[in-house]
């Protein structure tokens, strides 16, 4: 394509540029509806303008490497700026979003697009353009550059004028959560709140530690509930089977009378009722499909041969067992012993209250055909957060904080302790409660899910890093880290 | 400072049309730009400086 073509086609984009996104904010959003950029907002903008600028450049200067490169680098960046502020929104409810919204989708999300067809466009001319062009000298604009000029300067002067009624001078900057537009300076809300100290991070809220048991207190007498009464263990023993990893967490079936073992290896083994022999076992692929996450600190019995597993990050498989699994079928979703299940589903519990936090239990609920996960606390969220799954559809189905019950006697330590210091890491379902085991203070909380709240509490003293919890009869059956097993009499709720 | 970055944009774009020998010093209004549109939006952003979602 020759060169005046190219420059057509180049003034013709930077009219574009300055008319729509960069006219339609200023005139249209801003001067006629009062919409007002806050400081991610100005920036992508901003970086629009000076792709248009650069545009200015070629048309004036020929396409020279340092423009062509700047034009690629505000691209780049300009992408940037549109990921990172949409993310703050991305995840919201339907239609919800921050200020106006522009034929469907908020202002931020626009810039995704208009920054990925100026990063096209660029590399289309490039395409487009003969050897040697970028050797050539400045010359005069055509009239379909002067009009691009022309309309990018009356843009830039008008934002101008918006970016002082909304920003200010310097030393002011945009602001997070800007006030609509005005022309009367009264009106006018200059701030320096973003220049306040704020640490730098990565991955900002999102970057929340995985649950360990190192450092936890097992003391139960530094617990948050004080005065507890304690459970003896009845028995004490290790396990006598070779597992692939340590033990992650327990269930018990018991119209079958076997135990079902996870592991922090993925291990998923079905062990006879004395714990002392591997019937079946596999291995799960965490990294087929659905991210398992770094273990399996949920394992509940949803039938006597159907069982669900869960990760840390509440991503679950359900299996079934087989003698006539399909091997080669079975290589993507099990790294060992392909033989022994049929993987089901494979897919990720959502919760709200505990988005930010982790789990490391499972409860199967046969009454209401659900699952439970008790949320672990963390560096930056600290609650006891209990969600059941509807397992029709694996689907949030309930959520909430349990309270203590009025009439159970139990209080809290003192007025900052809270039951978010309980780390719950084995879960079961037995009388109408879910019985959660904490790693941290060695305690059995027993929580009625129908009232929501903690109906009794009991010491455990003597448990090392426990990660799962069955129930077996009358019995509490305890699965340690290290392999250790205990036995307690299961108290009335 | 988004004012200050908005008269930069528009000295750099007016020397464009209307004194295009000033071609560095408008190339330099250009860049100066894009530096401290990239220090405001850092500011604006450093709590989370990759998207804040799910990782």
């Amino acid at each position: 394509m020759s060169r005046s073509r190219v420059d057509t086609v180049l003034a013709f984009a930077v009219l574009l540029l300055a008319a729509l996104p960069l006219g339609v904010s200023v005139f249209v959003l801003g001067f006629a509806l009062g919409d007002s950029p806050c400081i991610l907002c100005w920036g992508q903008r901003t970086g629009m303008a000076l792709i248009a600028l650069v545009g200015l450049f070629i048309l004036r200067y020929g396409p020279r490497p340092r423009y062509v490169g700047t034009g690629v680098l505000l691209g780049a960046y300009g992408l940037y700026m549109a990921a990172r502020h949409s993310s703050l929104h991305l995840a919201r409810d339907i239609g919800q979003g921050f200020s106006a919204e522009l034929a469907g989708a908020h202002t931020y999300t626009w810039s995704l697009l208009v920054y990925w067809v100026c990063v096209v466009t660029m590399g289309v001319l490039l395409l487009l353009l003969r050897d040697g062009e970028a050797t050539r000298v400045p010359r005069e604009l055509t009239p379909l550059g002067r009009l691009a000029t022309l309309v990018f300067l009356v843009t830039i002067a008008a934002t101008v004028v918006q970016a002082l009624a909304g920003s200010g001078p310097p030393p002011f900057v945009g602001p997070a959560d800007p006030v609509r537009f005005s022309f009367d300076p009264r009106r006018w809300a200059w701030t320096m709140e973003e220049w306040k100290g704020a640490p730098i991070s990565l991955r900002g809220r999102w970057a929340i530690s995985k649950p360990s048991l190192d450092g936890i207190d097992p003391d139960p007498a530094t617990g948050p509930l004080g005065g507890l009464p304690s459970l003896a263990i009845e028995s004490d023993r290790t396990l006598a089977v070779s597992l692939k990893g340590r033990p992650d967490d327990l269930a018990y079936d018991g119209t079958s009378g076997r135990f079902l073992v996870t592991t922090d290896a993925h291990g998923v083994f079905v062990l006879d009722g004395s714990l002392s022999r591997v019937l079946r076992y596999t291995v799960i692929d965490p990294a087929f499909s659905v991210d398992m996450g770094s273990g399996l600190p949920g394992a509940a019995w949803i039938d006597s041969t159907t069982i669900a597993a869960l990760a840390e990050n509440k991503s679950f498989v359900v299996l079934r067992e087989s003698d006539r699994a399909d091997v080669e079928k079975n290589f993507r979703f099990f790294l060992e012993s392909f033989d022994a299940f049929e993987e089901l589903s494979r897919g990720r519990f959502a919760t709200v209250r505990a988005r930010l936090m982790y789990v490391s239990s499972l409860a199967y609920d046969p009454g209401r055909d659900s699952f439970w996960t008790v949320a672990v606390p963390n560096e930056t969220q600290r609650q006891l957060v209990v969600s059941r799954f509807d397992r029709r559809d694996m689907t949030l189905s309930e959520e909430f904080v349990p309270a203590l019950a009025p009439e159970s006697g139990l209080a809290l330590a003192g007025e900052k302790r809270s039951l978010a210091e309980y780390h719950v890491t084995g879960l079961t379902f037995a009388d109408g409660h879910l019985w959660a085991l904490s790693a941290a203070h060695s305690t059995l909380l027993a929580i009625d899910p129908l009232r929501q709240e903690v109906t009794a509490a009991w010491a455990v003293p003597g448990l090392t890093r426990p990660t799962g919890l069955a129930a077996r009869g009358a019995d509490l059956v305890l699965v340690g880290q290290g392999g250790q097993v205990w036995t307690l009499d299961r108290p009335t709720p | 400072m988004e004012l200050v970055n908005f008269i930069l944009i528009f000295c750099a774009g007016w020397l464009v049309w209307r004194r295009p020998e000033r071609e560095r010093t408008a190339f330099a209004l250009l860049v100066a730009s894009a530096l401290l549109m990239a220090l405001v939006f850092f500011v604006g952003s450093r709590g989370s400086v990759l998207p804040g979602l799910n990782y």
